[in-house]
């Protein structure tokens, strides 16, 4: 409905504006010029369909550089950019004028910081509200997913600043920004007032870029020290309460804004009586984390990643192939030992399904026993590097008594800073992680390290995260995919599927990269297969369950429930949505080896 | 001109305010503001609360004036207080006077009357707020359910608010200056200056006529001590943990207190205020920032800390009329047991146990002053994973106050108490353990055959005595600890073992044995029909990823807590002519045992008090004064089946014959009331008494009229003995 007579991408908030101020005099026109923008509360008035009819429709989404901490300073104030990760914290709501009236005409604020129209004093305007999300880049993510979506080159873009002027950016911004204005007499009016900390603080800011470059792929580890890596905070508009929830991963794409004025410190003197009310943005400076106001957003999910979604309907045969040339490899990668293969596969197609009272249906965690340090380092190291190609985050944890100690694993909440403090099981939904237990000795646990055990160990049983308010804790449901390796039998991580590990050979295999595309797609069509829900299958497999536990006492509710879950994986690895005797008897052999291995 | 309207609504609005003052009458028609306002007068209470639930059963309610109220708040503060002046009443009784603060308004009022200040500066006008000892609060209604944090959104701003949530963080106490006085040099005059809000600009000129016409730029001088000042605290109130939904954090709020309501809350309390929901003013640096954005902030009216105790639960909204409804239905035992863990399958009997324990019976004091415990214990135990934790777990939520522990407590308090150094002071503090945190509530002990051996012999007082006792460091004393135990435990070896005896098994002493009014053993047990009930439950899970239908719905935990807190108000008496049937019920369960040759049970005068506390449960929940004959009954009956859920062979030895021993029990009850009729009722409590069931007693039936023993009722299914 409207040309793009605004740049879109160079100057989102024009378009904002213009069409706000075409609605205004359109309500107003309807309304008599009775408070025509009190409808636009919580609402959108055109804004965000120009914006999604132009990034999806017209392909403009490729055109939108993507925030991350290699541009950041790089990219102009006020343009459009887009983010994505994980919602680590939601601070709340913020309050703020999104309409005031200058003179006979209304303005709005909603998505930007401040108003490039001065507000007269005394004048009608409206509260209006969004919501604060604070993202960071998911914990975890591997490599290959960075590659599925580039942006284009900002520093191309921005290649109206001047070289000093990017230099200036960067380190201005940890102090006194004014003298970044977009005119570029900064030069001049930082050099008037010299600043002692200035050097100080490029040095730091040169030890950060440092840090960040050698933010290890495999742990993530950095991402769980808060504030040490980069993040956003992200301000959504007209949302559902619900929509976004705590761990989830998104795109955001929005208005990025830099204001200089509200960059300076505020720890004026006047503050000290706020010894509670403690701005929480206060604590994000917008030179380190950016602020991004959200025009249009949409949750990711594994398919988002894979960089050629091929548009082929995923049929069974093809999802067959696929399946067979992937559990070769996985065969190969695991010394030619096919059970393993088989276990592993179902282990990386299992998803929960629901969470019914206290059974979580469709996960299914595996233990490979049989592991010793050297096994580990020829095998482990094999099976997490083709994970990290396979899947988009996943993590590794050398699970050592040390570590159990001293880790944080579980989130808190820091009523100090009104913060939540991450942990290491703070992971977005569809995480898998590897434990290597090969490490753990004999020793002592601290209180710390006893706490520990237990989260694990109800993150295994019930897939729960207990988090951590200080009055009260909160449990967080969570969908990850645990792989443990250990000697024996893993008593802190009880798995559903303990395996045998026996391999006949030495893993010396590589993939192409087109095999692992194609293996990646598989995985993520797979996960999100649907099933469906036939009787009579269920009616044999039942009766079937019943005479096997009058002949093993031993079989109890957890056995059956691992069964139908391995049948139904099964039958969804072949690329079918309803589940058949076949399948039912693929996985009574598999567990007839199993068993025979355990014995 | 809109401000000269505006005055003239405010002028009739400080009119109602005033007539409702003045004329509301309280419960018992006592003028209640205008004693209220006495009292003030007088120096006793310092805060006028005027309760919005007031202000809506008065008899002139005006509802556009309470809208008002509620949504502009603030401003009706200051017209109540304006209200409240004018109808000051005078002191009646001498108070102790206020040194500073009441020689400072005498010498203000005679100064005033001398006219030397001249009138027409607003800054030498004695503002209103340094003259009044009172603080107003508008109290919002107590019926309402409280908003949670997230629900409070900028459509609210300004209005009245109640919230629930737990104090995280509460500031110091400090001053916050309401009126600042200052005297100037040159003119010597006293100008004052309200501050509304959290900082302000002091004056430095004296804006007197006097000071103006002489030019003087008289210097003005600070009086901190006749400037008022007010109490003020910050508080930081988060959401309740279940009020938050499924995958977001608990939301913050900042909630400000003032005058009297400080010092009210200390971190960790979950409470309930009203407030008004306010932006923030900014100033200085943050003010550059202020058009755009706003921090909110709760100023509190009233504080209400949430009440855990059964006998101080508030029954919100339609609750009774919920309890009321429930009541009436006959099967109210039945339908609450079912909903407690109600997705535990099975258990019906575990569950009854269970909810029979909430209920609980009233403690007895005698004359004499001997306590008589009315809490109820349980013990459950059984092979591992047959949900005993989840039991446990489930019953804690139910109770507004229980706690929840293991046998092996990480504390080093434990369960019963310690004596504790106090870090800062080096004094000795004692700390209370889990049973005396659990005082008037319950304390679910999982793993209770793994605890200390100190800490079960202490539970052996908490049990009986329902004391805690310790003499450690120099300390005596004994704590209460009226609480409810429900006790988990594996048996001995892990797993029951077939091959030993019961007692074996259990590995637990007598004296803690008997103290348990119920011990049940949950095994999991070989069973094709169990296993089917499994098979098909797992099947059913996976397939429609949803737990079978239950086949009843549920009652909600917040209706369960409502009616067994409802129960417990009834305390009722045993009739005097059920005491003779109880006697020769306790008298026939000593006899059996008697003549037992191995007994396994213990039956001392603290089962006939189980019996007793069992019924008096039944009937709270019956919400009947009385214990009838049905209760002792149902009592026996639990109290049978908890046996013979420990001592299951001797179940399946009488279970080869249940049919005749069913048969000799009605034979022997035709022949003890010397009558052919046996009501199928009667027949039924009998039979259930030593453990049968229904489906048994009509298969008796059957069988025994085949056999033209006797007759049966076609539709009463009443018994007639027919005599051979």
């Amino acid at each position: 409905m409207v040309g793009p007579q605004y740049d879109l991408v160079g100057n989102p908030l024009g378009a904002v504006r213009a069409t706000f101020e075409r609605a205004a005099v359109a309500a107003a026109a309807e309304s008599g010029g009775h408070e025509p923008v009190a409808a636009f509360r919580g609402k959108d008035w055109g804004a965000g369909e120009v914006f999604r009819s132009f990034l999806f429709e017209q392909g403009g989404l490729d055109k939108v550089p993507v925030l991350d901490e290699s541009n950041l300073g790089l990219i102009k104030p006020n343009t459009l950019v887009r983010f994505r990760g994980m919602v680590q914290d939601m601070l709340g709501n913020e309050f703020y004028v999104g309409a005031f009236k200058d003179g006979s005409t209304w303005r709005t604020n909603k998505f930007s910081d401040s108003s490039p129209f001065s507000m007269p004093h005394p004048c009608d305007s409206h509260l209006w509200e969004r919501h604060l999300f604070h993202c960071v880049p998911v914990p975890g993510q591997n490599s290959w997913t960075r590659e599925s979506s580039p942006g284009p080159d900002v520093r191309r873009m921005s290649s109206c600043l001047t070289p000093e002027q990017r230099e200036k950016r960067k380190r201005g911004a940890d102090n006194d920004a004014m003298d970044v204005s977009e005119n570029g007499n900064g030069e001049a009016s930082s050099s008037k007032k010299p600043k002692d900390d200035d050097v100080q603080i490029s040095n730091s800011s040169l030890e950060m870029s440092m840090n960040e470059e050698h933010v290890p792929e495999i742990n993530g580890g950095d991402h769980h020290i808060p504030g040490s890596s980069f993040s956003c905070l992200v301000k959504v508009y007209d949302m559902a309460e619900s929509q976004v929830k705590l761990n989830d991963v998104a795109e955001f794409i929005g208005v990025y804004t830099f204001d200089p004025e509200l960059a300076a410190p505020s720890d004026n003197s006047d503050d000290i009586m706020f010894d509670l009310i403690e701005d929480v943005t206060a604590q994000l400076p917008p030179s380190k984390v950016p602020r991004l106001h959200c025009l249009v957003w949409r949750n990711l999910s594994a398919h988002d990643f894979l960089s050629r979604p091929p548009s082929v309907e995923p049929s069974p045969i093809l999802l067959k192939g696929i399946r067979q040339s992937l559990l070769s490899h996985l065969t190969l990668v695991l010394g030619k030992d096919e059970l393993a293969a088989q276990c592993l596969l179902l282990h990386l197609l299992s998803r929960l399904r629901n969470k019914v009272d206290v059974v979580t249906v469709g996960r299914l965690s595996l233990n490979f026993i049989g592991f010793n340090r050297e096994s580990v380092s020829i095998f482990g190291n094999q099976l997490n590097n083709l994970i990290q190609r396979l899947l988009p985050y996943s993590q590794a944890i050398p699970l050592s008594i040390e570590y159990l100690n001293t880790a944080t694993l579980q989130p808190r909440k820091d009523n100090h800073s009104g913060r939540l403090v991450t942990g290491v099981l703070q992971l977005p939904q569809g995480t898998h992680l590897t434990f290597d237990e090969t490490l753990l000795q004999s020793g002592s646990l601290t209180s710390k390290g006893v706490e520990n055990t237990m989260l694990l160990k109800n993150l295994m049983e019930s897939q729960t995260v207990e988090y951590d308010f200080e009055f009260y804790k909160l449990e967080m449901a969570t969908d990850v995919q645990l792989l443990t390796l250990s000697e024996g039998k893993s008593n802190i991580l009880p798995s559903d599927l303990i395996v045998p590990f026996r391999p006949s050979s030495v893993p010396a295999v590589n993939a192409n990269s087109e095999e692992l595309e194609s293996w990646r797609w598989y995985l993520a069509t797979v996960k999100s297969l649907s099933q469906s829900t036939e009787t009579e299958t269920y009616q044999i497999i039942q009766d079937e369950m019943v005479s096997a536990m009058q002949d093993d006492r031993s079989l109890g509710c957890s056995e059956l429930s691992r069964w139908l879950t391995m049948a139904q994986i099964m039958a969804a690895s072949f690329g079918e949505n309803s589940l058949n005797m076949n399948h039912w008897q693929m996985v009574k052999e598999l567990e007839r080896l199993r068993k025979e291995r355990l014995q | 001109m809109a401000a000269t309207t505006k005055i003239a609504d405010f002028a009739a609005e400080r009119a109602l305010a005033k007539d409702f003052l003045a004329n509301f009458a309280g419960p018992r028609g006592e003028p209640k503001y205008l004693n209220i306002l006495q009292d003030v007068a007088n120096r006793k209470i310092r805060s006028v609360q005027i309760e919005l639930d007031d202000l809506f059963h008065y008899k002139d309610a005006d509802d556009e004036f309470l809208q008002r109220v509620t949504e502009n708040t603030k401003r009706y503060i200051g017209i109540f207080a304006d209200a409240i002046d004018e109808l000051m009443p005078e002191s009646t009784e001498a108070y102790a006077v206020d040194e500073d603060r009441d020689i400072l308004m005498t010498q203000r009022v005679d100064e005033s009357a001398d006219g030397g200040a001249d009138g027409t500066d607003p800054l030498q006008k004695m503002p209103p707020e340094i003259r009044r000892f009172f603080e107003v609060y508008i109290k919002a209604f107590s019926k309402v359910t409280p908003l949670t944090i997230r629900q409070v959104k900028a459509s609210n701003i300004g209005q009245l608010v109640k919230i629930s949530g737990i104090v995280t963080r509460c500031s110091d106490v400090k001053p916050l200056m309401q009126v600042a006085v200052y005297t100037c040099e040159e003119c010597g005059f006293e100008i004052y200056q309200e501050v509304t809000a959290r900082v302000f600009m002091p004056l430095f000129e004296c804006p007197s006529q006097r000071c103006k016409l002489n030019k003087a730029k008289g210097n003005l001088i600070l009086q901190l001590r006749a400037s008022k000042f007010l109490k003020f605290q910050e508080v930081k109130l988060q959401e309740l943990a279940e009020h938050v939904p499924k995958g977001h954090i608990p939301r913050s709020l900042t909630v400000h207190l003032r005058g009297e309501l400080t010092r009210k809350v200390a971190p960790g309390d979950v409470v309930e205020m009203s407030g008004i929901f306010l932006p923030m003013p900014y100033y200085g640096f943050r003010a550059m920032r202020a058009g755009l954005v706003a921090d909110t902030y709760l100023e509190a009216m009233s504080i209400t800390h949430f009440k855990k105790k059964y006998e101080e639960y508030e029954l919100k909204g339609d609750e009774q009329e919920q309890i009321d409804r429930l009541a009436e239905d006959g099967d109210i035992y039945n339908k609450l047991a079912r909903s407690l863990a109600p997705e535990i399958f099975g258990h019906e009997d575990v569950k009854k146990a269970l909810l029979l324990l909430l209920v609980g019976a009233p403690h007895r004091k005698l004359a004499d002053g001997m306590k008589i415990r009315g809490d109820l214990h349980i013990c459950l135990m059984g092979d591992p994973g047959v949900a005993k934790s989840q039991l446990l777990k489930h019953i804690i939520n139910v109770a507004p106050r229980g706690v929840y522990t293991t046998g092996r407590g990480s504390s080093g308090v434990g369960l019963t108490a310690a004596v504790q150094k106090d870090p800062v002071t080096n004094e000795f503090v004692l700390e209370g353990g889990a049973l005396v945190l659990a005082d008037m509530g319950i304390c679910a002990i999982d793993e209770f055959d793994k605890m200390e051996e100190s800490d079960r012999t202490a539970i052996h007082e908490v049990m009986e005595q329902q004391t805690v006792s310790i003499a450690k460091a120099g300390i005596t004393t004994s704590l209460n600890a009226r609480t409810a135990v429900l006790a988990a435990a594996n048996p001995a070896w892990g797993r029951y073992d077939m091959r030993r005896t019961p007692a074996e098994n259990i590995n637990l002493p007598p004296a803690l044995l008997s103290r348990f009014d119920l011990l049940w053993l949950i095994l999991d047990r070989a069973d094709m029909e169990n296993d089917l009930e499994m098979a098909r439950h797992v099947v059913h899970v996976h397939q429609n990823l949803e737990s079978p239908a239950l086949g009843f719905t549920p009652l909600e935990p917040s209706v369960l807590r409502a009616y067994i807190s409802a129960a417990r108000r009834v305390i009722p008496s045993v009739p005097r002519e059920l005491e003779e049937y109880i006697a020769t019920a306790y008298s026939s369960i000593r006899q059996e045992e008697a003549k037992s040759n191995a007994p396994h049970s213990y039956t001392t005068i603290r089962t006939l008090l189980s019996i007793l506390r069992i019924s008096i449960a039944l009937a709270r929940l019956r919400f009947s004064e009385t214990v009838a004959q049905s209760d002792v009954d149902e009592a026996l009956r639990l109290m049978q089946m908890s046996k013979y859920s420990l001592y299951s062979d001797d179940r399946q030895r009488s279970g080869l014959d249940a049919i005749s021993d069913i048969y000799s029990i009605l034979r022997d009850e035709a022949a003890r009331t010397n009558s052919m009729d046996v009501r199928y009722a009667h027949a039924l409590n009998l039979i259930s008494r030593k453990g049968y069931s229904e489906a048994q007693l009509k298969e008796c039936l059957e069988e025994y009229a085949s056999l033209n023993v006797w007759q049966i009722h076609p539709n009463t299914f009443d018994i007639h003995f027919i005599d051979a």
